[in-house]
């Protein structure tokens, strides 16, 4: 790695240190009272107290990476990337973050790098879904299957939303190639620094999605999404196929015109979670919206949307604590002062994170809200 | 041609209890076991978690077996209670990574049965063999 001086040179950190817009929006920031807890602050000590304190400092994996900070900036800084490259650097010299879920989800993940490793990952696929190995499209369905067994006291639409996507794809004729050897695609062993273990998953990825012989890949995952779209290329290689939210690619076409009106949702209100990765990352924020208005929903938007919707609060299956959970009660409560019965979101990280922190015994219903993943609403309705 | 047995590694995670009493049971009346198993002991079988077992399986084991208190047992009430809820989640990340329900079993050993703690162990061990084909 180039050490800390290099980072802060190629990301132009400097340029923080006069501003403090992104410090005004953090969501971590907003709910730490220690200090050096802010995007600026954390620059400050990488730039002034140097490669020890902030390669030993808990606060460096408290980033989410959310993009909100870059969104703000006036100088086009990314703090993220900042964040991802020192990260790389503290797992260099064998710094790690304290792992969620006893490390479950980085241990799969680097099970999963092993090119050897036979999976049986295709079990969801129940009789009535058609999938072809002769597509011009792959559905990739990341790692909703595991989580569907790693959550299932959750309730989480994860299997539910994998076999849903399959359906609304072969009700427009889309019989994709699901690939019986995928593996997660890295996105939280890329943004934790663990470059090892995303280059091992992104090359066993690519030859295998490279091998389909498909020009298109649909996915229900945003960070799936990005990654294949935009990590892959700059890091490992390209594809070179088209690389889809299932969002974006029904936006475009005329699904909903062949539905029929369902008085049961006819003008219910509704209100949408941005997922970070596919809204500020990707830039897709009207795609999910049209479809759910499509559908018969009324949205009422949070307060924070869109560009400055608020992440569902921990990221990577790292560094979850209390600061985390006061950023999803944080969200749910503007979920709920919206009026909406319903909260819809199209990633299932979001879903899994907010209905942990609903399990709250104290809060209760004040942070109840039924949380329903886009995919699996499109699909009741054919 | 001379074919190389393959060797196998078992983790064996016991509680505190029942199950290492009954190891150290098999230990006194010198009743041997595979030593491809690898005894854990943990203060109560309570505290494993899918993310434990996984890493187990990730640094090489082909095997893991869980022995803790039987029904009624455990010394902290609920450890026994709390290992069988997360079986069921482990098994089933364990299939998706191409595992045999085989090679992940949870059972229980009475206080200083070394007997038992013995036959549990050679059946754990068969039925991995059976899996690597090295009967």
């Amino acid at each position: 790695m180039n050490g800390l001086k290099e980072i802060i040179q190629s990301n132009r950190v400097w340029l923080c240190l006069d501003c403090g817009k992104c410090s005004s929006v953090c969501p971590i920031t907003r709910h730490i009272v220690e200090p050096y807890t802010s995007p600026r602050l954390l620059v400050e000590m990488a730039i002034n107290s140097g490669e020890d304190a902030i390669l030993n400092n808990p606060l460096l994996w408290s980033c989410l990476t959310c993009n909100y900070c870059t969104e703000i900036c006036p100088s086009q800084v990314s703090f993220s990337d900042f964040i991802q490259n020192i990260r790389v650097e503290a797992r260099d010299q064998d710094k790690s973050p304290n792992c969620t879920h006893s490390g479950m989800m980085q241990t799969w993940s680097r099970m999963m790098s092993d090119p050897e490793l036979k999976q049986s990952r295709l079990d969801w696929i129940e009789d009535g879904l058609q999938v072809s190995e002769d597509s011009d499209t792959v559905f990739f369905t990341g790692c909703l299957p595991y989580y569907d067994a790693a959550f299932s006291q959750l309730d989480i639409e994860g299997i539910d939303t994998t076999r849903a996507a399959l359906k609304i794809l072969n009700y427009l004729g889309i019989e994709p190639i699901v690939l019986k050897d995928e593996r997660c695609c890295g996105h939280d062993q890329y943004w934790q620094g663990d470059m090892k273990t995303f280059r091992k998953l992104g090359e066993t990825n690519l030859e295998n999605l490279k091998s389909s012989g498909a020009k298109r890949i649909v996915t229900t995952c945003p960070e799936c999404a990005w990654t294949i779209k935009h990590t892959y290329p700059e890091t490992i290689g390209d594809s070179g196929m088209e690389v889809l939210h299932l969002a974006e690619l029904l936006a475009d076409t005329d699904l909903l015109e062949t539905l029929p009106d369902n008085p049961a949702i006819k003008d219910k209100p509704v209100t949408y979670q941005d997922p970070c990765r596919l809204g500020r990352f990707s830039g897709v924020y009207e795609s999910p919206r049209d479809l759910i208005q499509g559908l018969g929903f009324e949205i009422k938007e949070m307060t924070h949307n869109r560009k400055s919707s608020l992440c569902c609060g921990t990221s990577c299956w790292t560094s979850c604590g209390q600061v985390n959970k006061k950023a999803q009660v944080e969200r749910l409560e503007e979920a709920k002062s919206t009026g909406a019965e319903l909260l819809i979101t199209a990633c299932i990280k979001c879903q899994i994170h907010l209905k942990c922190a609903q399990n709250d015994p104290i809060l209760g219903e004040d942070i109840q809200i039924n949380i329903r993943d886009l995919t699996t609403l499109i699909a009741e309705q054919i | 041609m001379k074919t190389e047995k393959k060797e196998s590694k078992i983790i064996l995670f016991t509680c505190n209890w029942n199950a290492y009493s009954g190891l150290e049971a098999a230990g006194a009346e010198k009743i041997s076991y595979s030593p491809t198993v690898y005894p854990i002991r943990l203060a109560c079988l309570g505290r494993i978690t899918p993310g434990i077992i996984l890493k187990a399986f990730e640094n090489g084991a082909n095997g893991v077996l869980l022995l803790g208190c039987s029904e009624g047992e455990c010394q902290y009430e609920t450890g026994n209670k709390q290992v069988a809820e997360i079986v069921p989640e482990t098994r089933s990340l364990l299939n998706l990574l191409g595992y045999n329900d085989n090679q992940f079993q949870l059972d229980f050993v009475d206080v200083g049965d070394g007997k038992s703690f013995k036959e549990i162990i050679q059946n754990f061990t068969n039925g991995i063999d059976e899996i690597q084909g090295n009967q």
